[in-house]
């Protein structure tokens, strides 16, 4: 369960620290061998580079949502930390008409540093409701431009603003005495933001990202708000940008609106891209194969480079190495990763994972199985009066069903019945143009998703919808999240013994996009049964299932429910299946509840049989 | 008054040129699902050979067709050289490939070209005005706000009147459907990103003239105005865009001349402010299209 002392903290700590010590260490090893003090720039350029690819990394690749907007937060943290730790008789020779009284203080540079971060924060937190606002989910075209725009606008103020920032010529020149003198302030932060990168990925709130970002209707509807996770990684992820990017400025020891431009996030994203966007480990070896093929190309590019005493000035192909050659690097790179490794050389795998995976878990025994849970009679599911419009068209007229807890109830109809719609009605995905639907007393008319399945209503869906990146385990554990927090005064199964009963023992530690089809939809039900709900919602659960395959879906279906005390509400248009696991049915036609009762009524009823079978009726 | 109808045709002229990019954006947008930041070297590439043409003795009217062609053929081999790679893989993908694209035609001119400016001469009339009672209207502005109007015009009458046209639409609002019906899908992609580099093209003329230059990075402010103004008409709407394009330079120019004089240079941070705006009271942009989300 979550968290586990070892999985969530102790292995991402060590693996922090490891992979710390590598890139700290390689770097160090090349240093040593260069010896020179534009080798040791170099690796210190890097590891402060690699503090603010991991930030980004925490936002990119939790939520999935690309975004350029990030150096733009960096300027704004570049400036605030500029301006900020600059002596004020400097400041009388950059910016003398600094507002808001800047021009006469001066704090000590780990305070510019908070106060920077604090500054960005706030721009961060606007940035996010607007990109909240725009529906951002992973993949989303328009939360990009607007982080693109952010980028824009951050450069653009920099440089119409000389009054502040020194404008696009002079620059700041960060003459508080030294610039970074000393490597430890940038060993400190990238350790923690390492850390931090990591013990997120591992909490409650990055796995609840991670899960919107592999599916957001999905998570929505086990209980997610996606737009809290989003916001919590955005403001983590800014945090640390804006430390890596203060630092930046401390070591180069000035500022210009380009620093913090096109060209650096190009470099940021290409690192965090071929490294593999998913994980901190593939950040962590994106700086290093970017930082080593731009030093190569760079000096590919100089005359006079030779390389085991062959040099390539004269040479046929000199054309190619000339000066600047790094900077088309970065493209070739970017589109190369596209279009053969989307997901970059790492994609998923995370260091930590793979060494508790290997030392960690130990033996595991298969958990006992479960009793079935007494119901909560009280609990009673009821729409009334549902009807929806499309234009002028009448999908739902007054439809209405009740459930009570423990109850199967199927819902059937002929195709155009108007069943997805009352689905969608009753998932908030559409809203009824009249009626209303409750559980107990709690109305749940008008609603969102996630507070639907957080009221007790959790669905599966018709056309699989599984976190694919995610294990077996972890769907599960997504669910027992949302769970723990919005249903804890109900039952909750323990989540490895909720796989074992849905048969998925044996893969529990495969991804859930590797399944079989029967297991997907196995493992369907069994996160949806980890939200201990009241009742669950069955959409199509046996579409794509051969007739064999829907018997035994009956008895995982009722096993499943009875385990967790939840009712069932299930649509299908198998008129075998329905029959065969229902206590009730309802028929749906032309978007009216034509006939209720037991599965014998319902086959007998004459008007049933007519919308059923076609027969006319009159 | 003479003073808002001034900045009005200013506007539409300065808008009429972000909507042919804009419309260009939406086009490839439509068919692909794609937002091509590599919109800009459109321009860019013509831009560099307006430069060579130049200094080869040519005058404008035979650059102007070299612009368009080029445009086109530049469209066409981007598409072929990278994008039809990405074809069908996440928005995520296509996004960084269209970005990638724009580095590397901007650091080759940079590589193999030069970091420096290079000057373009501007066309003998571009400077002139006419008067009409008080006003004095640019006749640059008059020749972009025709043209562009001719140009729409023709691509409607193309999209609403031809085979071509329909089957661009129709794999547009559902590219699998498109497919089953018969419709070709490599043509029709290649139709649009040479109808997207002939709008690029038109609209490069005007932006090169007007620049009278042209860097390595000249690509990157006309992609962004033409990305923003499909945003802002609505992303998957090709009339979106072109309004999209209209308001955005309109916008523009007003607030430059209402601006205080202090703050006019941060025009383009305040132009920017309004469109973060309406995107929170207006997410889906001003033609918003409704999002369906299949379950």
């Amino acid at each position: 369960m979550f968290p586990s002392l070892r999985r969530d903290i102790g292995f991402p700590v060590i693996g922090s620290l490891v992979m710390f010590a590598v890139l700290f260490g390689g770097g160090m090893i090349y240093q040593t061998i260069l010896g020179n003090g534009s080798a040791e720039r170099l690796v210190t350029t890097m590891l402060i580079d690699a503090i603010i690819v991991i930030g980004i990394q925490i936002y990119i690749g939790n939520t999935g949502i690309l975004s350029f907007g990030h150096i733009g937060f960096g300027a704004v943290a570049g400036y605030a930390f500029a301006v900020f730790a600059i002596s004020p008789a400097e400041k009388l020779k950059r910016i003398p008409m600094a507002p808001f009284g800047l021009s006469d203080i001066q704090v000590d540079p780990a305070i510019a540093i908070v106060i920077a971060v604090l500054i960005t924060l706030v721009f961060a937190f606007v940035v996010g409701i607007g990109l909240a606002r725009s529906g951002a989910q992973s993949g989303s075209v328009a939360a990009t431009v607007i982080t693109l725009a952010l980028l824009f606008v951050s450069h653009e103020v920099a440089k119409s603003w000389p009054e502040l920032t020194g404008g696009n010529r002079g620059g700041i020149s960060f003459a508080i005495g030294e610039s970074l003198q000393s490597r430890w302030p940038v060993l400190v932060a990238l350790f923690g933001a390492l850390l931090v990168a990591r013990l997120y990925g591992q909490s409650r709130s990055g796995r609840l990202a991670i899960a919107a970002r592999e599916d957001n209707l999905a998570a929505r509807a086990m209980g997610v708000n996606p737009i809290v996770q989003q916001m919590v990684a955005l403001l983590l992820s800014v945090v640390i940008v804006s430390i890596g990017s203060a630092l930046r400025v401390w070591q180069i020891g000035s500022i210009l609106p380009d620093r913090f431009f096109f060209d650096y996030a190009m470099l940021t994203l290409v690192m965090l891209i071929v490294g593999g966007r998913n994980s901190v480990s593939g950040a962590v070896l994106g700086v290093g194969v970017m930082t080593a093929a731009r030093e190569l190309a760079r000096r590919l590019g100089q005359d006079g480079f030779e390389a085991f005493g062959v040099g390539l000035d004269e040479a046929p192909l000199d054309w190619i190495f000339r000066e600047n050659l790094n900077s088309i690097v970065l493209g070739v790179a970017m589109v190369a990763f596209m279009i053969w490794r989307p997901k970059g050389i790492l994609e998923d795998w995370e260091f930590d994972r793979w060494l508790y995976e290997k030392f960690g878990r130990g033996n595991e025994t298969k958990p006992e199985r479960l009793s079935e849970l007494e119901t909560i009679p009280n609990a009673e599911f009821s729409a009334s009066g549902i009807s929806v419009s499309f234009g002028g068209f009448n999908a739902l007229t007054e439809a209405g069903i009740k459930a009570r807890g423990g109850e199967i109830v199927g819902i059937i109809g002929p195709n155009g019945a108007g069943k997805t719609t009352f689905v969608n009605v009753i998932t908030g995905m559409v809203q009824p143009t009249a009626g209303e639907f409750s559980i107990g007393t709690a109305d749940l008319t008008g609603k969102q998703s996630f507070e639907l399945s957080r009221s007790g209503l959790v669905r599966t869906f018709q056309n699989l919808r599984l976190f694919g990146a995610l294990t077996v385990r972890e769907n599960v554990e997504i669910s027992a999240l949302v769970a723990q927090e919005h249903r804890s005064d109900r039952v909750l199964r323990d989540t490895d013994a909720l796989i074992a009963e849905a048969g998925l023992w044996d893969h529990r530690d495969r991804r859930a996009r590797e399944l079989d089809y029967g297991n997907s939809r196995r493992l369907e039900l069994a996160r949806a049964a980890a939200m201990a709900p009241s009742f669950m919602l069955l959409d199509e659960p046996t579409s794509g299932m051969s007739d064999s395959e829907s018997i035994t879906m009956i008895e995982q279906v009722r096993h499943m429910a009875a385990t967790v005390g939840a009712g069932v509400i299930v649509i299908d248009h198998d008129l075998g299946f329905i029959t065969g696991i229902s206590d009730r049915i309802y028929v749906f036609d032309q978007g009216q509840v034509i006939a209720q009762g037991t599965p014998a009524e319902v086959q007998a009823n004459e008007i049933v049989q007519a919308a059923y079978l076609g027969t006319a009726a009159h | 008054m003479t003073g808002l109808l001034q900045n009005l045709i200013d506007g539409l002229g300065r808008g009429s040129i972000y909507a042919l990019l804009a419309l260009g954006v939406a086009v490839v947008f439509g068919i692909m699902h794609m937002l091509n930041f590599a919109h800009g070297e459109l321009i860019t590439i013509p831009g560099y050979l307006t430069y060579w043409a130049f200094n080869n003795g040519w005058t404008w009217w035979t650059v102007i067709p070299l612009i368009i062609i080029s445009a086109v053929l530049s469209s066409l081999l981007i598409e072929r050289v990278a994008f039809s790679r990405v074809r069908g893989a996440t928005d995520f993908t296509m996004l960084l490939t269209s970005f990638g694209v724009h580095f590397i035609v901007s650091a080759g001119f940079l590589l193999y070209v030069s970091a420096s400016v290079k000057p373009i001469p501007r066309p003998g009339w571009f400077a002139n005005t006419v008067s009409v009672g008080s006003l004095n209207i640019e006749v640059f502005d008059l020749v972009v706000i025709g043209v562009t109007a001719v140009v729409l015009a023709g691509t409607t009458w193309l999209l609403q009147r031809t085979m071509f046209g329909l089957s661009l639409r129709a794999a547009a609002s559902d590219f699998d459907t498109a497919r089953l019906m018969g419709v070709k899908s490599d043509s029709v992609i290649r139709g649009a990103f040479a109808l997207s580099g002939f709008l690029a093209g038109i609209a490069g003329v005007f932006w090169i003239m007007r620049e009278g230059q042209v860097t390595p990075t000249a690509g990157i402010n006309p992609m962004l105005q033409g990305v923003l103004a499909v945003l802002i008409g609505g992303l998957g709407s090709l009339r979106g865009a072109v309004l999209g394009g209209l308001v955005l330079g309109l916008a523009e120019v007003l607030l430059r001349s209402w601006l205080p004089l202090g703050i006019q240079n941060l025009t383009t941070g305040f132009v920017f402010l309004m469109i973060a705006l309406l995107f929170i009271f207006r997410p889906g942009g001003l033609l918003s299209v409704p999002q369906v989300e299949r379950v």
